[in-house]
């Protein structure tokens, strides 16, 4: 990467002098050089911000395949689907690269936060490698497979932390620079765009259109003065760990400020990870225009909450629901262990219920109905039983 | 910092400012305007190609004139197979253009476009002006972070006589090509510029990109998937790059023997001495079995069991890789290896001998 330090700061001196002066020379707000700037102004974001940048490779682990296997393989077996339909699958063919990915400084102990999208294959071996050029060894702490948030740990301390931005001070239409190693080289690539809106994924994440892609989840996503607005990571308005990936480079991003980045990194760091949440019910097929409960799983947190099969789902959160991909929408940001307001309905009476959600390992069996589903019927979207 | 500070609070105090301009000039007031001087200079300077086309390979695309005489860089393709190739300059005059060289590393191929027009072709009024053409011969600034603006006929939307499209980005990065191409590794394994905009799409291989001023930084290459991220790159040749293979293009045509191409994946690679472990299953980990005696690894203090991490600057994941990692070097350069070593991380550098 060049600099032209010189350059710009004689430009710099030169408009500074210029401002008292009512009459500017007629270059100094030319549009030219309101982009020049803007390009050194990139580049200073790239070198305020690259002593809090680590390079993290990987070596060993494997392509997610079929079924989704990072998530409680230790726990239980893998079934076929048809045996176990609460069982996430990819259901997607992006092939999981082995390149670099990219992770920002925490905190001064030791502790590097990054996208858990980097660590799919499960590797054996995690190393990072500081902005000092030291590499070590790193221990994967936790993730949130939900909000997409890795946390590492390393060996080391007095580490230098970035400057985080408030999220009530972004504003729709400011500059943003996302940053990253995953194309390799000392020197981070530089993508830029602006914030696109603000409080999406259910409040979680920033959406930008610079351009996020392997290349840079885990790392930054900056304002021009080279604080960090959020970090970047795939999402989209489904649940599963690929969700997302599909969209990189598309202008659609998205990056977690920094109050929900403490909030998750806070739980992260006791070694708990967060999971998907399921509620472990199956759905009617052959209800058409309402949400009505089929099976409940034995046990699980609707059998918990003593919901029965024919209740409706009429609401959950702050949404009213009308077809399975509703309630889909309405609870995929909310990770395993946190409770969802669900209105049901039965026998034309509407009650309120707080389900606390739980891992699919937590899910029981569900128990043989008198009278089956008709196996031809399609159930609403496959592998997406909530 | 204090120099970012500065230029950062001086922004919009110049916005500011130039918000009070008059209504007259109200495209001063979009900073987009500045791109202007580059648009002007890039738009003459490339021309819509078709050619071949088969299936998915399109027979369309773009090139950059890089002499007043005509001649016109592009990328290898399919496109350049046909018996007729034809060239639509900007003003919508059309050429018949000829493959002068070609060379398949860099996957690239140099045009000439030929005058006077021939049959089926549309004649130029001024045949025998000068083509407008960027000089390769020049050194261009192309900094990271720098605004570059990409002119090609992606899609080939611009239609007939229609001038080229626009897009526009930043310089991302420059990094050394490691990208594959319908599941074969991609020749070409130089430096490239990627950007953060300007999408590789059908059409666009052979775009002009250049920077504010409107100089040539580089050309769209083939669409590709790198091998790092498994994504597809947006990427361009640098103009260093383009001006080796265009004076090898002329040399050759002069009838000076071409240098050999460099990469044979066939040949031999050099062999550090070290074994790796063939146990595992489907993904071998690239640990060290042995280190042969005397070798350049012994020498270099690679031991049994050590786990490599990485080969100049790679990720190594399995022994596969390492193996393709190895074939990619040139005789005589060293290695430098990251290896783990219990729970440390070793860096080790392998000194080969001159072959």
């Amino acid at each position: 990467m060049t600099h032209n330090s010189p350059r710009l700061f004689i430009i710099g001196l030169l408009a500074a002098c210029a401002m008292p002066l009512a009459s500017m020379a007629e270059q100094d707000h030319s549009p030219d050089q309101l982009l020049r700037e803007k390009q050194e102004m990139f580049r200073d974001v790239a070198e305020k911000m690259r002593p809090f940048l680590v390079r993290i490779d990987t070596v060993g682990g494997s392509q997610p395949r079929g079924f989704l296997s990072t998530e409680d393989d230790e726990e239980s077996p893998q079934q076929p689907r048809s045996q176990n339909p609460f069982r996430e699958t990819v259901g997607s063919s992006f092939t999981i690269a082995d390149g670099a990915t990219t992770g920002i400084v925490y905190s001064p102990d030791g502790f590097i936060i990054t996208s858990s999208f980097n660590f799919i294959r499960e590797p054996v071996v995690i190393s990072v490698t500081l902005g000092d050029d030291r590499r070590l060894v790193a221990k994967l702490v936790a993730r949130d497979q939900v909000r997409k948030i890795a946390l590492l740990k390393v060996d080391a301390d007095s580490l230098a932390v970035p400057e985080w931005v408030d999220r009530t001070s972004v504003r729709i239409g400011q500059s943003a620079v996302a940053l990253g190693l995953g194309f390799g080289g000392e020197h981070p690539s530089l993508s830029v765009g602006i914030i696109s809106a603000r409080n999406r994924m259910h409040g979680n994440a920033f959406q930008t259109d610079a351009r996020l892609s392997p290349a840079n989840y885990g790392g930054p996503v900056c304002d021009l003065h080279g604080r960090v607005i959020g970090i970047a990571v795939p999402m989209a308005q489904r649940p599963g760990e690929l969700a997302g990936i599909d969209m990189y480079d598309s202008g659609v991003g998205f990056a977690v400020p920094k109050d929900r980045v403490d909030e998750i990194v806070s739980v992260l760091q006791t070694g708990r990870s967060f999971y998907r949440g399921w509620l472990g019910i199956q759905i009617n097929p052959r209800a058409r225009d309402a949400v009505v409960i089929g099976n409940i799983a034995d046990p699980s947190p609707m059998r918990a909450a003593g919901v029965l099969p024919g209740d409706k789902v009429i609401g959950a959160e702050d949404r009213e629901i009308r077809h399975f991909g509703h309630l889909v929408q309405a609870i995929y940001m909310i990770p395993a262990g946190e409770p969802v307001y669900l209105l049901l309905e039965r026998n034309e009476r509407q009650f309120g219920k707080v389900v606390t959600l739980a891992r699919n390992t937590e899910l029981g069996d569900l128990p043989d109905l008198e009278e089956p589903f008709d196996p031809s019927t399609p159930t609403p979207q496959e592998g997406e039983e909530e | 910092m204090m120099r970012a500070s500065y230029s950062l609070m001086v922004l919009p105090v110049l916005i500011a400012m130039t918000a009070n301009v008059p209504a007259t000039h109200a495209q001063d007031r979009d900073s987009n305007a500045g791109f202007q001087r580059a648009i002007d200079s890039v738009m003459p300077r490339v021309v819509k190609l078709y050619g071949l086309g088969a299936g998915k390979q399109k027979g369309y695309g773009t090139g950059i004139i890089v002499s007043d005489d005509g001649d016109v860089l592009t990328v290898f393709s399919l496109l350049i197979d046909a018996r007729h190739i034809r060239a639509v300059l900007a003003d919508g005059t059309i050429h018949q253009a000829e493959v002068i060289h070609r060379d398949r590393q860099r996957q690239l191929a140099l045009l000439r476009l030929t005058r006077p027009t021939a049959p089926g072709t549309s004649p130029a009024p001024n045949a025998l002006d000068p083509f407008p053409s960027f000089d390769l011969d020049r050194d261009v600034n192309a900094a990271v972070g720098d605004w570059v603006l990409a002119a090609g006929n992606a899609f080939k939307v611009a239609d007939g006589a229609e001038p080229v499209s626009i897009a526009h980005g930043i310089i991302s990065t420059r990094t050394r090509l490691d990208a594959r191409r319908r599941l074969k590794d991609f020749p070409y394994r130089g430096d490239v510029l990627i950007f953060d905009g300007i999408t590789s799409n059908p059409g666009a291989p052979g775009s002009a990109v250049v920077n504010l001023d409107g100089e040539l930084v580089g050309m769209i290459g083939r669409v590709v998937t790198s091998n790092q991220t498994y994504t597809h790159l947006n990427y361009a040749l640098p103009r260093d790059v383009l001006d080796e293979f265009y004076l090898e293009s002329l040399a050759a045509e002069q009838g000076e023997p071409t240098p050999p191409e460099t990469t044979d994946q066939s040949e031999t690679p050099l062999d550090p001495g070290i074994r790796l472990s063939r146990v595992g299953y489907q993904r071998i980990l690239p640990f060290v079995e042995r280190v042969k005696f005397g070798s350049p690894a012994q020498r270099a203090g690679v031991r049994k069991d050590d786990l490599i991490l990485s080969l100049n600057g790679r990720n190594i994941p399995d022994a596969d890789e390492y193996k393709r990692r190895l074939s990619y070097l040139e005789p005589g350069e060293s290695i430098d290896l990251v290896v783990q070593r219990g729970r440390a991380i070793v860096s080790l550098r392998i000194e080969m001998d001159e072959k």
